[in-house]
């Protein structure tokens, strides 16, 4: 008993994500399902707000990419070529050493799906039907043409999107069959198992900052909703 | 008077008639509202709609919208709106080799289809109406109604992509 108790250890756990970083993340990926059903069932009133709180998940996130938790932020994770290539080559290690937070290799991936849906919500805000019933809050500022065009390229940035998903969920089985690496439990409780060597620090992540974010974030979104008529 | 877009098409279809008969002394009949040309002139009619319906709700988007906007949007709908049903002639479905939204069923179920064009030349007229008494509620009430004949007809008889 008495040897199980008392030695003093260390952390076995350390914290990787902040849970605005995770809030963000189901959130996203409920609200991009919900998108695309309402869509697909030309729900455009649905559609529209679903499209607003993406709008205003993904300005937040870019907040948070500056003012956030330590693996929030972009000066953290944003790394160049050589770095992300040296990363490639240390998969074939054993046993895998994760990284604490984006791997070389996730930054990119996060960059390239945060600007994809930046690319496609835009888009959908100067969107209008083929019947110029429905549009985005911005569709007045453009013609009916330039509209078809953004609906045009709304539905084909969709295609790119659905192609990130898929790579994300064919990245996170290849970490959990390849590498033994469960990446799904940590951005759901925010912890994984602290490797040797490593610290447990805080992520550092102000509520007050967030909530600035979420405040400044949604401001952002309902002067577009508005179209800017305020 | 001046001649509506419906009777110019109806004068095309007499000339064709006239140029098949000769058809065989003639070189390559041009004049001709063959299928693919009805396909063109339809999608290009209703492209015309689309705008004018965007303009239209642009201008309901806003505090006070103008006036002018409003009763030329209106018109160029209810214009065309009377020449399309012209424009649907047996042939001009998926078969006829271009590219076209126009389902199979408005040729196997044509009476509803002539239905709906009836309803939409209907709901553009009252649009009309509507626009030149001023009350801006009840235009914003009848654009929706007019809008949503379009939508039931598209939901009934266009290919959703």
């Amino acid at each position: 008993m008495a040897t199980l108790a008392s030695a003093p250890t260390e952390p076995i756990h350390m914290r990787i994500w902040d849970i605005y970083i995770r809030l963000f993340h189901w959130l996203l990926v409920g609200l991009l399902a919900f998108s695309w059903w309402s869509g697909r069932q030309h729900e455009m009133e649905w559609h529209r707000l679903s499209g607003y709180a993406i709008l205003t998940l993904l300005i937040f996130r870019l907040y948070w990419g500056f003012f956030g938790g330590r693996t929030a932020r972009f000066s953290q994770f944003v790394r160049g070529p050589r770095a992300a290539i040296a990363y490639l080559r240390s998969l074939r290690q054993r046993p895998y050493k994760a990284a604490a937070g984006h791997n070389p290799v996730g930054g990119w991936s996060v960059l390239l799906m945060l600007s994809t849906l930046t690319a496609m919500v835009t888009a959908g805000l100067f969107a209008v039907d083929v019947d110029g019933i429905e549009s985005g809050p911005l569709a007045d500022y453009v013609s009916f043409d330039q509209g078809r065009a953004a609906a045009e390229l709304h539905g084909l940035l969709l295609n790119l999107v659905l192609a990130l998903v898929g790579l994300h969920l064919f990245a996170i089985l290849f970490y959990r069959l390849g590498l033994r690496h469960d990446l799904i439990g940590p951005m759901i409780h925010g912890r994984r198992a602290k490797g040797a060597g490593e610290t447990a620090d805080h992520l550092g992540a102000s509520p007050w900052k967030a909530l600035v974010g979420l405040l400044f974030a949604a401001t952002c979104t309902y002067a577009i909703a508005q179209g800017f008529r305020l | 008077m001046t001649i509506s877009p419906a009777t110019r098409i109806s004068k095309l279809a007499l000339l064709t008639l006239s140029l098949a008969a000769v058809g065989p002394l003639m070189a390559a009949p041009a004049a001709a509202p063959s299928p693919q040309a009805a396909i063109a002139a339809r999608q290009a009619g209703f492209k015309k709609m689309g705008a004018a319906m965007k303009a239209l709700n642009d201008q309901l988007k806003t505090d006070a919208p103008a006036k002018a906007a409003l009763a030329s949007a209106a018109q160029t709908l209810t214009m065309t709106a009377r020449a399309q049903p012209a424009l649907f002639p047996a042939g001009s479905g998926p078969a006829a080799g271009v590219r076209t939204d126009a389902l199979p069923d408005i040729w196997t179920q044509r009476t509803v289809f002539d239905g709906q064009m009836a309803r939409m030349i209907a709901e553009t007229g009252k649009l009309v109406n509507v626009v030149n008494s001023g009350d801006v509620d009840a235009i914003r009430v009848q654009a929706k109604a007019t809008g949503a004949t379009c939508g039931a007809c598209h939901r009934q008889f266009r290919a959703d992509n």
